[in-house]
């Protein structure tokens, strides 16, 4: 089920696979997804650590480190072009400018030596090529959109001089500067205290009201991306298992694993003494990825065809949504009878 | 960031009490009568005699005990290392035991050339080690960082004195291209104003002298800056690797910032906290390395004199020099910690 | 729908891959590094040809001296002029060059050992104690030794001047009294200043007394001022700073700068040279040790030992030594490269080993006089000795940190 409308998609990737070659052997981080971002959507992309999520995004920034990264394949369209076949010249006037990205430890994600307020002017002066002054009026107004109190003072204050709420707004300051058609947020919350994680989240939420642009939000936490995502992306493995509206994927949970993960998530409902469901196991050994399906050692509905062939993501009409796994329709009951 | 300043600087004081009272001690480790060391077994007695008047040596070296006890209270601070210290506070390091001439005196003779050497050298190994640092560093795993690891690990292991040799072998015996010694060739004449022969040349337009004394320094200039050179090549590599590391060098990148920018700007300013102290403590690796670079060059500055001293055992000009040199380093190494406070803005408000 | 059939075996976690110890890793990272491999075969041949030659190859450097074969350059066949092969030519005094590098590695490497057994050694053990007592608390015995030390320490002052060593016990006791009732009297902190300011300056002035009123003045000022600093127990913050304070004091000098003075004043010879080296040495190892423990007894491993009760000296062997062997290893190795480095400057210079002994500074020294007769063989290889045995051991160090790195594990 799609939105009906033929919207043109705001990005638009396909096969992207990234690797990273170490002492140990290939890394495989990344193996060739795809899907579509439209305008004005909230992405959420869900999974352990080590799924591949950050990776994903940093490979659509190129900001993987080449060597012992690589980006054997894939396309990513952005705008009408290939972000993976742009020069280095282009890609840097799409960081930033087009594509922002706000990260995980807002402690370690500025730089302790320049003052906050020239950290955002800096973006300003090169993509919108504005003087200082210029840059200083308007990253005094965005520290105001953040909800930085006294924002004229604080632009000369240096990063230990804030608390990690506040530089985490400014992180996002610093990424809206120029106003991106895509803001990814890789973790922004995982950090921070739980109060302010709800107000970063509800930060978040409202400039993407205000300013419409598109929001991918990286995160291991069902529980924030439900309130606050269109979609979800489920990834395990450097693979999309799962992909399709919240209320589909939460209402028709296809995927073991997601199930899995749906499980383990707390719930006011249920009775004092309920156990939690964990997922037995690791992930799999990204060096050596199994042939068959990657969740196959962790599966309880395992059989012998998902040892040996890998399920590719496919469109499960009655739940609404895409799952890559062989036996959905038997999970949730649908069709065979 | 002003009490910072005010409490490194008095932090220094109790240091370089310590630091007087180790060169003082050195005396002491004089086996048999210092005296008759320095003077030789066949030293007349009016010579012995003046050298233990000049050290105090027939009064206890740190405090009279038994002038207390008849109660001589002055007597009691009367020592040989009260007066050592009551004369270094007047500027006074004693005087030379074979020429008679005032340390001082010659210090102000022969440090002049150790400072030109020094600094040359220190600018060699900055102008050559940082930004090969910088590149090897931002081009990680590459042939030159490989070649920069090789090279600087090769620079930490020659030995100076060694590699000096190797040179006057090499350019001065064999192609003769370089003199082997001295600052100057005879019949070169400078005209001193700051001593430094390079600078002075400059500054009273004397070409011939300026290129005269410039092929006399090179040789000594670049086998003092090896180690130097090598060692600030390496800290501004692996510091520069460290704060490449960092998740504010993503953030720089993520905002488009070309490589240039992030490395210069951003990697930069972070990774040189680390070199700057290294870069202390090279100071004094240079004028320690001066004894044996000067040595083998006759260059005529502080290094040659120490060892001329220790073989001719004129003990008071080891202790003065040394001395000296312990001040300097640690006045550059004081620079060093107040440069942080102004390049470390979260220092100030520790 | 079919019935799922449950699965009932184990869950096999293929993912985790084989467990390595961390030495037996660091080791297969040490092997795979190529400028380590180079390095560590650099140092066996540097180590056992000199192990070798002094066991093995008998060499009496008294006794060698041939006038006739003087400066030789290097042969590799004998000729009419130089009736023995020498490959690395002959010295001044005929001595064959390429026996006298071998037999002085030897040297090199006593050097190289004893002066960083003497600095790991003294400066391990202080930097270990310095950082370990700076971040923990002095539980009571310490405390009272630590007090006990001080008075003694302090109190040895008025004893001298007065002849009288029973003050410096008594001293001594003060401390022990000052550790034993702290607690007590803590609150009111102003009465125990009087207190032990008295008590210091009666034990001072009334023992003073019985040499003369000078002493009895002098002692009582200076027991006053003992009294005083002993009026509060210390904790082991104070015993941190009195040592890296010496070692501060040590470091203000250019590190060989002072080796060389000091044995400028204490007479060349080969044993002084290492003693210089090991001194000098002492506070990088201190000051190593000490940052490298401040930094373990914070992790959660050292805390959950205190709140099990373990004794300060099994948290300190058990716990925190093994965790800061990695970078002192690291400097050690480094450190041999160093001393060799030093040592060789002290040989060249004259201050190292006597004559005829063979040593590479000492060989350098003797034979660059005689550079402009061309004989380059004769400092060309002691040089060469020299370069590559302390490159040997910086590769090898160089290499030790990479794999020793935690922060490298992938």
């Amino acid at each position: 089920m799609t939105n009906g409308t033929a919207m043109k998609p705001l990005m638009e990737i396909k096969n992207l696979t990234t690797r990273f070659y170490t002492q140990d052997g290939v890394v495989n981080a990344v193996n060739g997804i795809s899907y579509t971002l439209d305008p004005g959507e909230i992405l959420g992309v869900v999974g352990e650590s080590g799924c591949g999520k950050s990776v994903h995004a940093l490979s659509i920034m190129r900001l993987i480190q080449i060597p012992p990264g690589e980006i054997p394949a894939g396309e990513v369209f952005f705008g009408g072009r290939d972000l993976l076949k742009l020069s280095e010249r282009e890609m840097r006037m799409v960081r930033g400018h087009e594509i922002a990205m706000v990260f995980q430890d807002p402690m370690s994600s500025l730089n302790p030596v320049y003052t906050v307020g020239f950290q955002i002017s800096e973006a300003l002066m090169l993509h919108k090529k504005m003087n200082r002054s210029q840059a200083k009026v308007r990253a005094i107004e965005l520290l105001n959109l953040v909800g930085i109190p006294e924002a004229t003072k604080r632009f000369d204050n240096y990063p230990h001089q804030f608390s990690g709420g506040m530089r985490q707004r400014a992180m996002i300051a610093m990424a809206l500067s120029c106003e991106p058609k895509l803001l990814i947020a890789d973790e922004p919350t995982t950090a921070l205290d739980v109060t302010i994680q709800a107000q970063i989240i509800n930060l978040v939420i409202r400039l993407q009201e205000e300013l419409g642009m598109s929001v991918m939000w990286i995160t291991h936490d069902l529980g924030i991306v439900a309130e606050m995502v269109h979609r979800i992306n489920v990834m395990y493995a450097g693979f999309i298992i799962e992909r399709g509206f919240v209320d589909d994927i939460y209402n028709h949970t296809l995927h073991p694993y997601t199930m899995g993960l749906l499980g383990s998530l707390p719930s006011i409902d249920e009775a004092p003494g309920t156990k939690l469901i964990s997922i037995p196991g690791l992930p799999p050994d990204l060096i050596a990825l199994p042939e068959g399906c990657p969740f196959f050692a962790r599966c309880t509905y395992r059989v012998e065809q998902c040892h040996q062939e890998r399920p590719q993501l496919e469109n499960a009409q009655e739940a609404g949504h895409t799952v890559a796994c062989w036996r959905w329709r038997e999970i949730q009951g649908f069709g065979v009878a | 960031m002003g009490r910072y300043i005010l409490r490194r600087l008095l932090s220094v004081i109790p240091t370089l009490i310590g630091v007087t009272l180790v060169i003082f001690l050195f005396q002491r480790l004089i086996p048999g009568d210092p005296a008759v060391a320095m003077l030789g077994e066949h030293a007349n007695a009016e010579n012995v005699a003046r050298i233990r008047e000049q050290f105090g040596l027939d009064k206890p070296a740190f405090l009279d005990r038994d002038a207390l006890a008849e109660g001589d209270l002055p007597g009691f601070f009367d020592s040989q290392y009260v007066r050592y210290f009551g004369r270094l506070l007047q500027f006074d390091l004693g005087e030379s035991i074979h020429r008679r001439i005032p340390i001082a005196e010659t210090l102000k003779e022969r440090f002049p050339a150790t400072v030109e050497l020094s600094l040359l050298a220190m600018s060699i190994a900055l102008v050559v080690g940082i930004p090969i640092g910088i590149l090897s560093a931002s081009r990680r795993n590459s042939f030159l960082d490989g070649a920069t690891m090789i090279g600087s690990l090769v620079g930490v292991s020659v030995p100076i004195f060694w590699l000096g040799i190797m040179e006057i072998m090499f350019f001065a015996v064999i192609m003769k291209w370089l003199p082997s010694g001295s600052r100057l060739s005879s019949g070169i004449v400078i005209k001193p104003i700051t001593n430094l022969l390079l600078l002075d040349s400059l500054l009273t337009g004397n070409w011939v002298g300026f290129k005269d004394a410039f092929l006399h320094i090179l040789m000594p200039a670049i086998s003092l800056a090896t180690i130097p050179t090598a060692i600030i090549t390496r800290m501004t590599r692996s510091s520069m690797l460290d704060v490449l590391q960092e998740d504010y060098i993503r953030t720089a990148s993520a905002k488009g910032l070309s490589e240039r920018i992030v490395l210069f700007r951003h990697a930069l300013k972070n990774a040189f906290l680390p070199v700057i102290t290294i870069i202390g403590i090279q100071a004094g690796t240079l004028l320690a390395g001066a004894v044996l670079t000067e040595t083998i060059f006759s260059w005529p500055g502080i290094g040659k004199w120490v060892y001329d001293s220790i073989l001719g055992r004129d003990y008071p000009i080891v202790q003065g020099v040394t001395l000296l040199i312990a001040i300097i380093f640690l006045v550059v190494n004081l620079l060093v910690d107040l440069s942080y406070a102004l390049l470390d803005p979260r220092i100030s408000y520790e | 729908m079919t019935e799922l059939p449950p699965v009932t075996e184990e869950i096999n976690d293929f993912a985790v891959r084989e467990h390595r110890s961390l030495w037996l890793d660091a080791w297969r990272r040490l092997i795979s590094n190529r400028t380590a491999m180079i390095g560590l075969v650099v140092v066996a041949v540097f180590v056992l040809s000199a192990v070798g030659a002094h066991f093995f190859w008998k060499y009496d450097a008294k006794m060698d001296l041939n006038y006739s074969a003087k400066l030789l350059a290097p042969n590799l066949r004998t000729t009419e002029k130089s009736t023995q092969i020498h490959i690395f030519g002959t010295d001044k005094l005929g001595r064959d060059i390429f026996r006298r590098v071998v037999h002085g590695g030897w040297n090199s490497l006593r050097v190289g050992l004893v002066a960083v057994g003497i600095s790991l050694s003294i400066g391990g053990l202080l930097g270990l104690l310095a950082g370990f007592f700076e971040s923990t608390d002095l539980n009571r015995r310490e405390r009272t030794i630590l007090m006990a030390a001080l008075g003694l320490g302090l109190g040895a002052l008025p004893a001298w001047i007065a002849r009288q060593p029973f003050q410096a016990v008594l001293f001594g006791l003060l401390g022990v009294a000052s550790s034993l009732l702290h607690g007590k009297t803590s609150k009111k902190s102003s009465p125990r200043l009087v207190e032990y300011g008295l008590a210091g300056a009666l034990i001072g002035g009334t023992s003073g007394f019985l040499v003369g009123p000078m002493v009895a003045l002098v002692c009582g000022l200076v027991g006053l001022s003992i009294g005083l600093l002993l009026a509060r127990p210390v904790g082991g913050k104070v015993f941190s700073s009195i040592v890296m304070r010496v070692m501060d004091i040590i470091l203000s000098f250019p590190s060989y700068l002072l080796a060389i003075a000091i044995v400028a004043f204490l007479g060349p010879g080969l044993e002084k040279g290492m003693i210089a080296i090991g001194v000098v040495g002492i506070p990088i190892y201190a000051r190593l040790a000490r940052s490298a423990v401040l930094s373990v007894t914070q992790k959660e491993y050292v805390l959950a030992a205190h709140s099990v009760g373990e004794g300060h000296g099994r948290i300190l062997f058990k716990h925190i030594v093994p965790n800061i062997l990695s970078p002192i290893i690291v400097q050690a190795t480094m450190g041999l490269a160093n001393a060799i480095l030093s040592a060789a400057a002290l040989g060249f210079l004259g201050l190292g080993a006597i004559p005829p002994e063979p040593e590479w500074g000492a060989m350098l020294g003797d034979s660059y006089k005689y550079l402009s007769s061309g004989a380059w063989w004769a400092v060309l290889f002691p040089g060469l000795a020299i370069m590559f045995s302390v490159l040997g051991f910086n590769l090898l160090g160089d290499g030790l940190r990479d794999a020793l790195d935690p922060k490298m594990r992938v």
